[in-house]
């Protein structure tokens, strides 16, 4: 980028900055900006430089329910993010009935494993065996929504039972824990439409009643390394024979 | 707490992970200088608390975009503020006033401070901060007036040139002269 390029690009993130563009100049910056890191940075650092200024305003009280709205605004935000995930995962339903369908989802589920364990065995002599098992729900309505195995082969597999909807910029993060652990240990992240395999040859041997969850984060994964976000799916597991 | 002590970048990311009391926490830092700039643009005190309200849903919704690398967590914070306080503008009408002397107490009140904290160590960000300031004051009135007209009243180039009876070419001028002016002051 030429020196007057970039003057010119500074001038109107001061502009911008100072509230003095003309509508459409305004949204085509706003078009530009989203995907320039540089430019973003020119315009944040400016304002937080003319900040000092606006700093010296008299500060203004806020009606006392302000900060309780908010987080009951929150609230509902995050209610209808978990209604849109449970309806983007039922929008093929013929009938909105959820009851119906959990208990058809249980039954064929169930039905389910017991043939996969049944196949399983008679199978076990020429494919490897399965020795490892365990069914994840949503902790709200305990709907079956992933299954994982593990077999000889060292490896973990993470199977979705149905559609996944990841909200944009999310992902979800599986995480397991066993009993006399200090922390969850992240065994990666979901992507949309995938099953999951991950190698645990560096874990510890996976033990009865040991704990699995996925949790909704940032499309990066948790910034902490613990789980922050809520719990998508929750179970333990147990041996399979 | 002071803004140059509260940990702003923090707070967005913490943010972005989910926990609600650093929204809280952010609440209780900022929300009446948000509530000062919002209220100076709209002049209407309903109207600008649900702007502050919308501001802090949109902090949380957005704080997952939020990476130290676009710079200043309190600019970004601001940049989205005033943006939804100017987008209601174009919504609401606002009676335009001159009030020059107000505007130019505020450098002075920086000004005083500064003068005040010469004789104790200053953190080198405030010292940053500063040096934008000390360039607007420099400016000669009119230009000065002009950037704290749209900064500070979010008033369009259309609105300051009827307010100081100029025409709209001449704030233009005024304006791009300002910013060279600023970036070589700066400099």
């Amino acid at each position: 980028m030429n020196h007057n390029t970039q003057n010119q690009q500074q001038d109107y993130a001061e502009l911008y900055v100072l509230g003095l563009l003309s509508a459409p100049e305004r949204t085509a910056f706003e078009a530009k900006l989203r995907d320039d890191i540089t430019l973003q940075k020119q315009v944040n650092d400016f304002q937080n430089q003319m900040l000092s200024i606006s700093d010296q305003l008299p500060v203004e009280p806020l009606s006392q329910p302000l900060g309780a709205r908010i987080e009951r605004s929150l609230d509902a935000l995050e209610q209808q993010q978990r209604q849109n995930i449970v309806k983007q995962t039922n929008k093929n339903s013929i009938w909105d009935s959820l009851n119906l369908w959990r208990g058809f989802a249980l039954a064929g589920f169930f039905t389910s494993i017991l043939l996969s364990v049944q196949l399983l065995q008679n199978t076990q002599s020429v494919e490897t065996k399965t020795t490892y098992i365990a069914v994840l729900v949503e902790p709200q309505n305990k709907a079956p929504g992933w299954v994982i195995q593990a077999g000889q082969n060292n490896k973990i597999e993470l199977i979705p039972l149905g559609a996944v909807e990841i909200p944009e910029g999310k992902a979800l993060q599986f995480w397991t824990k066993a009993d006399g652990w200090n922390a969850p240990v992240s065994l990666g992240l979901v992507k949309k439409g995938q099953s999951l395999q991950i190698n645990i040859e560096d874990l510890p041997p996976l033990q009865p009643n040991q704990l699995f969850e996925l949790t909704l984060e940032d499309e990066n994964g948790s910034a902490t390394g613990k789980p922050t976000g809520p719990i998508y799916s929750i179970g333990r597991g147990k041996p399979a024979i | 707490m002071s803004e140059s002590l509260f940990d702003y970048e923090a707070a967005l990311l913490a943010c972005a992970s989910g926990h609600r009391k650093s929204l809280n926490d952010l609440y209780q830092q900022e929300s009446q200088r948000l509530m000062a700039v919002v209220y100076r643009i709209l002049q209407n005190r309903a109207l600008a608390e649900e702007i502050v309200h919308d501001a802090f849903l949109k902090i949380w919704t957005q704080s997952v975009n939020y990476r130290p690398e676009l710079g200043s967590a309190r600019g970004w914070i601001y940049t989205l503020t005033r943006n939804l306080a100017l987008n209601a503008l174009q919504k609401n009408q606002r009676q335009v006033q001159a009030d020059p002397e107000f505007l130019t107490d505020l450098l002075d009140n920086l000004q005083n401070q500064d003068e005040d904290k010469t004789l104790v160590s200053q953190p080198e960000q405030h010292l940053e901060q500063q040096s934008l300031h000390n360039c607007i004051e420099q400016l000669n009135d009119n230009s000065k007036q002009c950037i704290l007209h749209a900064y500070i009243d979010g008033y369009t180039q259309d609105e300051i040139a009827t307010l100081m009876d100029t025409p709209l070419g001449t704030v233009k001028t005024w304006i791009r002269r300002s910013l060279q002016a600023l970036k070589e002051c700066l400099q």
